[in-house]
């Protein structure tokens, strides 16, 4: 599992409409990276796609399930969606370990043992097992991403959505965040991630989609979009950025 | 995890008990039955030789023995509340006391709102400079001078009738002492008051000196609300008469006003103290027991209106941003006067004190607990609210178990200054009577007259008090940042 499904998606914040329409089909398995200038609604549409965002017209279907219709429960839905955030969100009163047992105890999915031997998993396999210990403000902002990513692994997800997640961080530390997005996307998670690291999305993505002014202008393999750009925006946005 | 929903739950379940079972005893003291009824008798708390407490705490002086004389005449009950004048005055009008004896003038405005018994004594005002003032003698030296007066005394309404005619500016004070004092200082020149009253102070050693020939006027009377307690007022009349006929009368007003009334204590600075400590001691527990009571209902007030502020629904904000408004806006003691006075009077029924005590501070404090609980929950990063809601987490779980902790370090600080401005505030209270550590220290002051001694033990136990407090809480803060 872990299928995308978003149709006729429109979102406005007041009078200002972000996106205008976007229609996009994710297959179980794919890595969809999102680029695009600041602006063009690349992370409200991911917000969308786990309803921090309620959105205005459309539908977004994950797994079969319609994530807006009154009869779907949103809690469970987001349980299969795990989301990674540009600022981390780690929850600072809880030490690494807690952070990652938390939501799956709290839901009643593992009981303490479980929890910890999970968490305990995750971490090394994010290769930060000697930080269980210790505190959100003792770590780097690299390892507080990968703490990050592991607290939404232990939901076991089947789609997992990145919001920008090497944006805050100090460039020696984009590398340890990839790394264990690439692994990530060799095991066959399902992903949508928003990014401005072309060389990550080049080498990782089965398919980038170029957003601009709330439309999706150009999408495709990434040697398609990146090698034979045939959007005249795209273009110069690859000009900028390359 | 669960025993803090268990533990909420039960402290809720305590709220709903003690709330029920105060309404429980208010209704069922309000039905008791009118036959044996104690009378409720509203009175100054710093008018000698009429009220005043004495060394041991008992209510004496010249209303006072007259009404015991009277109800024992006359067989009836009645229990004295000291509320100080104004306070008595208003609580008669809001049937909170079924009759006033205060050393109350009758006067034809009065007469529009209660009903008077004979005149029990013959007054007159006269006019008392302090000790070592030897330039005013008459009216025409308080020319462009400040007077001092006690408000709705007789006194007040002499001092007006002259002002504009001698060129003197008035200061209003609500008790005697605090308008001697006023003289003594200098502020002001000159105090107007009832004879006797002013005679006893000069007796007892007050600092002032009367200067003038009294006045003619004043009768005081005992008083009821216009038309009710008639029985009660039939009862004062007969008794008062019986005592005059037997002699008793005069006795009395030997006892306070004649040649052998006795003088001042002879006491030290520091006996004074150390007699006034264990008043004032139970004066300070009672500001401390009003303050947490309050602040513990204010807590969940706040509780509940924090959240609803910043909660989706946009009725419930509206509702608590209303009852923040109202409350915050309010100054204390309009809110007290409007509680204890205003609303029993509008509505017919009789609120006891503690009621209306606690529930002004409780919504007073309430309100800004309201404000610090949504100041705290909105000073935590959205990001927290949106990674506990992305991993599933219910928008209730993720406040309790990941907002709300953070929060609370931050509120620490604002809680810890409510707490020591409540405790403050329990001294505005005064005002309808409560006897906390203010009036505690008023009520020995009208005694002694020795405001600096008194005042300054009154002021250095709040220092104590809240020093000790907020270390306390400075300690537990520390506790929770590390912890």
């Amino acid at each position: 599992m872990g299928k995308i499904r978003v149709e006729g998606l429109k979102k406005s914040f007041g009078a200002n409409q972000v996106l205008k329409g976007i229609d996009m089909q994710v297959k179980e398995g794919e890595v969809v990276c999102v680029i695009g200038p600041s602006g063009s609604g690349k992370s409200t549409f991911l917000r969308c796609i786990n309803r921090l965002e309620d959105i205005t017209a459309g539908r977004v279907i994950v797994d079969d399930q319609d994530l807006n219709d009154s009869k779907t429960d949103i809690n469970k839905a987001r349980e299969n969606i795990g989301m990674v955030f540009q600022h981390f969100n780690l929850f600072p009163h809880f030490n690494v370990l807690k952070n990652i047992m938390f939501a799956p105890m709290e839901l009643g999915k593992m009981n303490a043992k479980q929890a910890r031997e999970t968490a305990m998993r995750l971490l090394e396999r994010v290769g930060l097992a000697d930080k269980a210990d210790a505190f959100p403000s003792q770590l780097s902002g690299g390892q507080k991403q990968r703490v990050a990513i592991a607290r939404a692994l232990a939901m076991n997800p089947d789609v997992m959505l990145f919001d920008e997640p090497t944006s805050a961080l100090d460039p020696e530390m984009v590398g340890e965040v990839l790394g264990v997005m690439k692994d990530l996307a060799r095991e066959g998670m399902t992903m949508i991630i928003v990014t401005h690291e072309m060389g990550f999305a080049r080498e990782v993505a089965d398919r980038v989609v170029f957003m601009d002014g709330g439309y999706i202008v150009e999408e495709g393999p990434p040697e398609e979009v990146f090698g034979r750009p045939k959007n005249e925006r795209m273009i110069s946005f690859l000009e900028k950025v390359l | 995890m669960k025993s803090s929903i268990k533990v909420s739950l039960l402290s809720l379940a305590l709220l709903l008990l003690v709330v029920t079972g105060w309404s429980g005893w208010t209704g069922s003291a309000a039905a008791a039955p009118d036959s044996g009824k104690t009378y409720v008798i509203g009175t100054d708390i710093t008018f000698a030789p009429f009220e005043f407490q004495d060394v041991s705490g008992k209510f004496v002086g010249i209303d006072m023995d007259l009404m015991e004389a009277i109800a024992k005449d006359q067989n009836f009950k009645y229990e004295i509340k000291p509320l100080g004048f104004n306070a008595a005055v208003q609580a008669l009008e809001a049937n909170q006391v079924d009759g006033v004896i205060a050393g109350m003038s009758i006067t034809d405005e009065r007469k529009q709102k209660f009903d008077f018994s004979e005149s029990y004594f013959e007054s007159g005002v006269v006019m008392a400079i302090s000790e070592s003032n030897n330039n005013v003698k008459t009216y025409e030296d308080l020319k462009g001078k400040k007077v001092a007066v006690k408000t709705g005394t007789e006194g007040y309404s002499f001092a007006e009738s002259i002002a504009s005619k001698y060129g003197f500016t008035i200061v209003p004070f609500d008790d005697s002492s605090q308008m001697y004092d006023d003289v003594k200082t200098g502020n002001s020149v000159a105090c107007f008051d009832d004879y006797p009253v002013l005679a006893y102070g000069v007796n007892q050693n007050n600092g002032l000196k009367i200067v003038t020939e009294k006045e003619a006027g004043g009768s005081y009377g005992f008083a009821v609300s216009k038309g009710k307690n008639q029985e009660l007022m039939q009862k004062f009349n007969t008794g008062l008469t019986n005592l005059k006929a037997s002699g008793e009368y005069d006795q009395i007003l030997e006892k306070y006003l004649g040649e052998n009334a006795s003088g001042p204590a002879n006491q030290s600075r520091w006996g004074l103290i150390q007699d006034s400590l264990p008043p004032l001691l139970t004066g300070l527990g009672k500001t401390l027991l009003y303050t947490i009571v309050s602040l513990f209902f204010a807590f969940i007030l706040g509780l509940i209106f924090g959240f609803m502020k910043v909660g989706r629904n946009k009725f419930l904000r509206g509702l608590a941003t209303v009852f923040v408004d109202v409350f915050r806006g309010i100054p204390l003691i309009v809110l007290a006067f409007f509680i204890y006075f205003g609303i029993p009077q509008a509505f017919g029924f009789t609120m006891p004190l503690f009621l209306a005590a606690i529930l002004t501070l409780t919504l007073n404090a309430g309100a800004y607990v309201t404000e610090i609980i949504r100041g705290g929950i909105q000073s935590i990063d959205r990001g927290q609210m949106e990674a506990a809601r992305s991993l599933g987490l219910p928008y209730r779980k993720a406040m309790m178990k990941i907002i709300i902790p953070q929060a609370i370090r931050v509120m620490i600080p604002a809680f810890i200054n409510q707490l020591v401005i409540t405790l403050k505030d329990t001294s505005i209270l005064s005002a309808i009577g409560l006897v906390e550590l203010t009036q505690s220290g008023k009520i020995i002051i009208a005694r002694t007259f020795s405001s600096f001694d008194i005042w300054l033990v009154v002021a250095i136990m709040y220092l104590i008090v809240i020093t000790i407090l907020t270390k306390l809480s400075g300690f537990l803060e520390g506790r929770l940042r590390r912890g």
